[in-house]
């Protein structure tokens, strides 16, 4: 149990800090086959604190929640040793102070851990039954609970549980041209009692899977080239994250990012609205609600572009500083051992006016694209996703799925050549971002249409 | 509780565990963290974790906990024996055997603080000077001392002490309203004797940064020679590794090399393994993930598979031989050629430095973006490319190598040569 009101320890505080008491608690169940291959949980928890001396950090941590003086002393020791070297002679940030409690944790009975097997022996045991064809298998279960609270020499104090459960499904199958492979997620916000009803509110989910295996597993390969595509909005919000998301994180706008040089440019067509969410999207929480970020800042929603011009980038106190705005609380730490860095939240294109269906049949020779398998970007906004779902559209119809491949393009580019974004959005809540820390982050968006680089065979 | 895992085992026996594992692993780290060329952050981290894993009827468990008191520890075992309970039964799961009880000491204990300030601010000044056009983004020198001590039922005691010092840097070039794709490297060293721009490839790529403020878009479609950096290699043998060799895939029977033990699978001039043990590795390690004492194993002597990448359990569950490590630490052999003749022999393709793509289908399908890459040209290296597409399949390009150089790059935790090899489709913007 983390120390849920730090405000005790306010009086060990000798210049600007943070305290923070986190835990993350996991759990993690996979089937291969019908082996249970993975049947773990972990639960890591500590104290931390960051102070800062003249424009230099330093950070401490320990685990348990008994050495909370020790790692005050500790994070102000080493923002000594290096404001005693690098003489920066920054001023201490402004002052903010907001308050927030918000807890995810479910109000209903809890599961045991032998009810919630059965629910995953049962969604094995179905697709054993149902489909003996397939090649392998594999069902996944994954829980994250992060539970925090925050308290900062300025008085801005946090207590927050943010949860996140995760059903997955792989269903591969072997082809004349070696084995092919689908899978899919559901779940999102809250703990496993919020998140899933009865095992058989999913099996709609693994047919229609394997419907698409079925179609994949007769798939043809992509012709390579430039081609118009409808990007369906899994990967519509990978392109929101990875394409854009990341060149407008302000250290790296900082570090030469080409976002840096379109600030109040056209830098998209003006169909694209893109922003980074921080907690509530039309009224219901986003998958990943951030109210106050881990430097104790109010967490407010980013526009990143807005009717296709830039107009913003991601701060945390330090950039936001060196940039003149405010933050905007986007400065987020993963575990209770990690720094706050400049992360995403919840970053979405925002739904527009067309319908999918009609988008589908404006195209002549494309490609539907409906399921990332990872993505990655660079400073310049080009990128690539891996492609593990998609069907040709031949004359405004969908035809034949096709193989795994990967896109790419330079972002600023892609959303350029965008002639329609549907009215609809789908949020995904499975995403971890990379940057030096994994982060959990929702993203999604509406589908868009636009001109993008296939990389066939 | 500084005797936590014996507590553990006393516990566990009582509450009925047929066999189980201990893992109790400390980790103290320091860090200095420059953000552009200002020194940023210093860090400092310490953290305790015990890894429990019980079997009960040939049914598994496993838990993590960080929180080592007695009341901690109880509910942590609980929770372990439920989740021992509701498990399936699998005859695969198993510790351990028997083995002489062994410590091993690797690295400094102690980081040098002082040194390794020195060290990053000539880091900064020395690229701010050699390279004005970068942009350092996220740079990172690290010492971690981790202890970790593994016990099981059976009696087997290991334990081993590692200090090693970590560098990273990330960085891209800018000129005016020209930006160059991101770019980084690593080492992981056992000591602070040398610069570290001069350490791997970092000046190598660094000087590369800026000419990629140039690159240009390749027009059309061909299939060609790749040359492979060695910064790239690494990240294309752990998809090789994981894609045809690993528990996932011999267990799912997707693996291309299933039935290929002893057979040939790659170009005979490749021999490569994962070498923890070597002298030549910093970061090794000493003990697997699974309770034996790691040896260097050989993957592919001369083409030929001499070794899965399986666990205990991948072992059992397959009915082959457990490797003798945990995997990583890759170090292939050198070639007789040079680098300067690996691309004089290309007639037309790309020396690929970076590869920015998804994780391969299990048949070793793969496509990319092949970045901070070159263009090659009758022999020569001609101009960095762009929005540039690779497509191959991983088994067919590891087949069809040409060369490998004599010259390899030490990452500390990886020795690497550049390989080059043909058959893979390149795709320029069209």
């Amino acid at each position: 149990m983390i120390i849920q009101d730090l405000r005790t320890y306010r009086s060990l505080f000798t210049q600007y800090t943070e305290l923070r008491a986190q835990e993350n608690r996991i759990m993690n169940i996979a089937y291969l086959n019908g082996n249970l291959v993975r049947n773990t949980k972990s639960a890591v928890g500590g104290v931390s604190a960051r102070a800062y001396a003249g424009g230099s950090w330093g950070f401490a941590s320990a685990p348990g929640y008994d050495q909370v003086r020790e790692v005050i002393s500790e994070a102000t020791l080493n923002a000594a040793f290096l404001d005693q070297r690098a003489k920066k002679g920054h001023a201490p940030f402004a002052p903010s102070c907001p308050v927030a409690e918000r807890s995810f944790a479910t109000t209903k009975p809890r599961l045991s851990q032998s009810e919630i097997m059965q629910f995953m022996q049962e969604l094995d045991g179905y697709i054993a039954g149902k489909y003996p064809s397939l090649s392998s298998r594999t069902v996944s279960l994954y829980n994250l609970d992060m539970e925090k609270s925050l308290l900062t020499s300025d008085g801005a104090s946090l207590y927050s549980l943010l949860a996140r459960t995760v059903f997955g499904v792989s269903l591969s199958k072997d082809t004349a041209t070696g084995p092919v492979e689908v899978f899919e997620s559901a779940g999102g916000l809250g703990q496993f009692e919020d998140v899933f009803g009865e095992p058989q509110s999913l099996f709609p989910v693994i047919d229609t899977l394997y419907e698409h295996l079925e179609k994949k597993s007769e798939g043809v390969y992509a012709e390579a080239g430039l081609k118009e595509c409808v990007l369906d909005s899994a990967l519509a919000g990978i392109l929101a994250h990875e394409a854009i998301g990341h060149t407008a994180e302000a250290d790296l706008v900082h570090a030469g990012s080409v976002a840096g040089d379109y600030l109040n440019q056209l830098c998209a067509s003006p169909l694209i609205t893109l922003v980074d969410f921080a907690h509530t999207f039309r009224g219901q929480p986003c998958p990943m609600p951030i109210y106050i970020d881990d430097e104790g800042t109010l967490a407010e929603d980013q526009v990143l572009i807005e009717q296709g011009v830039l107009k913003g980038y991601m701060h945390n106190k330090h950039s936001a500083r060196r940039f003149g705005v405010s933050s905007t609380g986007n400065a987020r730490a993963y575990e209770y051992f990690d720094e706050p860095l400049i992360r995403m939240r919840n970053t979405v294109i925002v739904p527009g006016h067309s319908k999918l269906a009609d988008m589908i049949a404006s195209i002549e020779d494309g490609y539907y694209l409906m399921k990332p398998s990872n993505g990655q970007a660079d400073t310049t906004s080009e990128f690539m996703f891996g492609v593990v779902l998609g069907y040709e559209i031949k004359q405004g119809k969908l035809g034949r799925a096709i193989r795994d491949l990967t896109i790419s393009g330079v972002a600023f580019d892609v959303l350029k050549s965008v002639t329609m974004v549907s009215d609809d959005l789908k949020w995904s809540n499975a995403g971890m971002c990379g940057k030096k820390q994994l982060i959990p982050v929702g993203m999604g968006g509406a589908a868009v249409k636009c001109r993008i680089n296939i990389g066939g065979r | 509780m500084n005797d936590a895992h014996i507590y553990c085992s006393d516990a566990l026996r009582r509450l009925g565990a047929d066999k189980f594992q201990c893992v109790l692993t400390r980790k103290k780290q320091v860090e200095l963290n420059l953000e552009g060329t200002e020194m940023s952050l210093m860090r400092s981290t310490q953290d305790v974790t015990l890894s429990l894993m019980a079997i009960k009827d040939l049914r598994k468990g496993e838990i993590t906990v960080n929180i080592l008191d007695q009341k901690s520890l109880d509910e942590a075992m609980s929770s372990l024996m439920e989740l021992c309970a509701t498990s399936a039964q699998d005859d695969a799961y198993d510790i351990s055997p028997p083995q002489p009880k062994q410590h091993f000491d690797i690295g400094p204990s102690e980081p040098d603080v002082d040194r390794m300030y020195a060290l990053l601010a000539r880091y900064a000044d020395h690229t701010t000077a050699r390279f004005p056009k970068v942009r350092l983004a996220e740079t990172i020198f690290a010492h971690a001392l981790t202890e970790r001590h593994f016990t099981n039922s059976t009696g087997v005691d290991l334990s081993s002490r590692k200090g090693v010092y970590t560098f990273t840097s990330l960085f891209s070039a800018k000129d005016g309203g020209k930006t160059s794709s991101f770019n980084y490297s690593q080492v992981a060293l056992a000591d602070l004797e040398q610069e570290l721009l001069q350490c791997s490839s970092f000046a190598v790529l660094l000087g590369q940064a800026a000419e990629q403020l140039e690159a240009r878009a390749l027009p059309g479609k061909f299939v060609g020679d790749v040359i492979i950096t060695p910064d790239c290699l690494g990240g294309l043998l752990s998809f090789y590794v994981s894609t045809f060799l690993g528990d996932r895939a011999l267990i799912a029977g997707t693996s291309l090399f299933k039935d290929k033990l002893g057979q040939k699978v790659a170009g005979e001039q490749l021999t490569f393994g994962a070498r923890p043990r070597s002298p030549q590795i910093a970061d090794g390690y000493a003990i697997t993930s699974d309770g034996f004492v790691a040896e260097d194993v050989t993957l592919i002597e001369r083409g030929v598979l001499k070794s899965f990448m399986l666990s205990l359990y991948g072992a059992n569950k397959t009915k082959r031989e457990r490797a003798k490590n945990s995997g990583d630490c890759f170090v292939v052999e050198a070639g007789d050629k040079t680098y300067a003749q690996l691309v004089a022999g290309v007639e037309r393709g790309l020396l690929i430095a970076r590869y920015s793509g998804g994780y391969p289908s299990a048949n070793g399908d793969f496509s990319g973006v092949a970045k901070n890459s070159y263009y090659i040209e009758n022999g020569k290296v001609l101009y960095p490319v762009n929005e540039t597409m690779i497509a191959g399949n991983l088994a067919e390009l590891f087949t069809q190598i040409k060369g490998i150089s004599a010259e390899r790059v030490n990452f500390g935790g990886a020795l690497l040569p550049y390989v080059a090899a043909t058959g893979v489709t390149i795709s320029g913007k069209q």
